[in-house]
């Protein structure tokens, strides 16, 4: 045991030495240690270019991930920052209906603002499978302990007052143990469609399948705690809520973001620990060197983006191809959005 | 004729790269189910006694079968592997100038291609059997080829254009376009051959829909086919078939991966078209029945 405990201290250590040295790099050449991209012009990226690339097919079926490159006119450290609080809802063509901080410790009341008095499918399709919920049964993902909640608090009402308040106290327990346990106090889904998952270790597994990008995030991946036992100190992130149309179904998610400063480059992670249906869990990782445009401070941002549903475990050949593709589009607009939040022409 | 050798050239050459390519790819699948998908189609389908000039009213029975296996040899290429067997059964009077069957037994060889971002690419060739299974031989193979590509514009929108080329058909190159659109959360606007379709989605797995079935294809008749009805031109002759059927169907998702359709409605027209003989033999209105089972695994 001492044996593999100093052999994995040597392989960390190996790794930390071989991501200290990218940093002595220019940030291209480091981007494309461990990226897909390898042909990047920085020019085209800080005049708007975005550049995207599916990912390959994962050892495990619900996962798919993909890769995107831009750059944004801001330092680094101010484009990270940004990137750690951003919030969507101005973009209508996001469709995120709610986006919004939690504090810490946070509780049911910090989810008042979530409405469900809509006329909108989508919002009314999520209203009724919670109505539809019983103890053992559910489309959403929940707990067998949340299920039974649900079912006891709605009875089978579509009452958005009621349904406010029967998901600010589940969502507001949730967030209490994640923001207490860290990835630990993630609750697991049991009695959705996916039977039982555990959304971190989704994460987790699907990341670590990635070699080189879990070698280049680490340092970050370590103090969250999604490879290994988290190590100290431990970063505090932004924790959030929103509620947004997933493919035309109402979808509520909590997630915290982490930043991390690291040898003048910066690590940002977007966990999703919870999402109420159409997917289990998504990470997004996100590394920002500084560069100069015109003399003035930018950033290359590489993102990658990991994502898990039930659909995919039966979405093979070229409709996974196709869903890859559909996928790089939404990240693709989305990043479109928050350059041009930014001040990107 | 620069067509067809050219045609013939292209498929030659389509062959010999989908064989090279599914030698180096075997070595290069991985052994995990994921890189493999599997599709499995079936219909079966009733049109009763449609009224044809000079032959009565002529039933029609049709069954498909079609499996395709897709191994995947890069990120953004699969190859299309299968087989296709279909069979058009006519309730005719033996003297009719109509078959009483027509018969396709076919391989699948493809290939599906991400171009681009935003563009996929199929090529698929179907060497094979297209005849009446009588006196079969050399002259009852054809290969027709499909090129079709789709534009993904995002998750509701998507176009889709292509070619359909078979060299003896009477029009050897067909050119097609589709959309399909998801206008609002349940309405879908599904026109794509050759299954054209308005469909509302109920529930999470219950599609209901109204649309049009396009049935074709082209045959060779057999050496005695004419002379059997007193209609010595006819020996041998190509046949193109072409069929519309109108109705509303449902398609319900039983397990995330297999889905069963059933429809009902009418066949408006139906066309055998002898062209090189100048005859043809066309039926009108009448009611038919569908169901059919798709399996993605």
């Amino acid at each position: 045991m001492r044996r593999l405990a100093s052999h994995l201290v040597v392989v960390i250590g190996a790794i930390l030495v071989s991501s200290a040295l990218a940093q002595t790099r220019d940030p291209v050449e480091a981007m494309k240690s461990f990226a897909d991209f390898q042909s990047v012009n920085l020019d085209r990226l800080l005049s708007g270019e975005i550049l995207v690339e599916r990912g390959g097919l994962m050892d495990f079926p619900s996962g798919i991930c993909g890769q995107t490159c831009f750059a944004v006119p801001l330092s680094a450290e101010e484009t990270a920052k940004r990137l750690q609080v951003w919030d969507p809802t101005p973009h209508a063509d996001l469709q995120v209906y709610a986006f919004h901080e939690l504090p810490v410790p946070c509780g049911p009341a910090d989810f008042q603002k979530l409405d469900f008095r809509s006329s909108s499918y989508s919002i009314r399709w999520l209203l009724e499978k919670s109505a539809a919920t019983t103890g053992s049964k559910s489309d959403l993902n929940v707990s067998r302990d949340e299920a039974a909640a649900l079912a006891a608090c709605l009875q089978r009402r579509t009452d958005p007052p009621l349904a406010t308040r029967c998901w600010a106290a589940l969502l507001g327990n949730r967030a209490a143990r994640f923001q207490q346990d860290g990835v630990d106090g993630a609750l697991p889904y049991e009695v959705g469609p996916g039977g039982h998952i555990s959304p971190i270790h989704l994460l987790s597994n699907m990341i670590s399948e990635q070699t080189p990008i879990a070698h280049e995030f680490f340092p970050l991946l370590k103090k969250i705690g999604l490879i290994g036992r988290p190590a100290p100190p431990l970063l505090t992130p932004f924790y959030y809520w929103s509620f947004f149309d997933a493919d035309h179904h109402g979808t509520i998610s909590l997630g915290a973001v982490y930043l991390l400063a690291q040898d003048g480059r910066y690590l940002v992670a977007d966990v999703e620990y919870y999402v109420s249906d159409q997917y289990f869990t998504s990470a997004t990782l996100c590394e920002i060197w500084p560069i100069q445009a015109g003399g003035k401070p930018a950033a290359l941002v590489w993102r990658g983006d990991y994502f898990s549903a039930p659909v995919l475990a039966f979405t093979k050949g070229t409709e996974r191809i196709a869903y890859g593709a559909l996928m790089m589009q939404d990240i693709k607009r989305e990043t479109h959005d928050f350059q041009t939040d930014q001040g990107m022409k | 004729m620069m067509t067809t050798q050219a045609t013939a050239g292209t498929r030659r050459a389509l062959l010999v790269s989908l064989a090279l390519l599914l030698v180096s790819g075997t070595a290069a699948v991985a052994a995990d189910s994921m890189s493999v998908s599997q599709e499995l189609d079936t219909e079966y389908y009733y049109v009763a006694g449609a009224h044809t000039r000079g032959a009565g009213d002529v039933d029609e029975n049709a069954a498909d079968v079609r499996y395709v296996v897709s191994p995947q040899v890069t990120n953004n290429l699969l190859l299309r592997i299968g087989a296709e067997w279909q069979r058009y059964d006519f309730g005719v009077s033996e003297h009719a100038p109509v078959p009483d069957l027509l018969q396709e037994a076919t391989l699948v060889l493809g290939f599906d291609y991400q171009f681009a971002d935003q563009w996929i690419m199929r090529a698929e060739v179907q060497p094979g059997v297209y005849s009446d299974f009588r006196d079969t031989g050399w002259n009852d193979v054809d290969a027709p080829l499909t090129l079709a590509a789709v534009y993904l514009r995002n998750a509701d929108l998507q176009w889709f254009l292509g070619l359909y080329v078979d060299v003896r058909s009477e029009y050897p190159v067909l050119p097609f376009a589709g959309v399909r659109w998801k206008y609002s959360d349940q309405w879908t606007l599904n026109l794509v051959l050759p299954n054209p379709r308005l469909e509302f989605e109920v529930t999470d797995g219950l599609l209901l829909y109204f649309g049009m079935d396009v049935s074709d294809g082209t045959y060779r008749m057999g050496n005695t086919f004419g002379s059997d009805r007193g209609e010595p031109k006819l020996n041998g002759a190509i046949v193109d078939f072409l069929e519309f059927r109108f109705g509303p169907g449902c398609s319900w998702r039983v397990i995330p991966n297999v889905t069963i359709e059933a429809e009902a409605g009418l066949m408006p027209f139906r066309s055998l078209d002898y062209f090189d003989a100048n005859q043809e033999s066309r039926s009108y209105d009448a009611p038919y029945g569908q169901i059919a089972v798709h399996a993605r695994f």
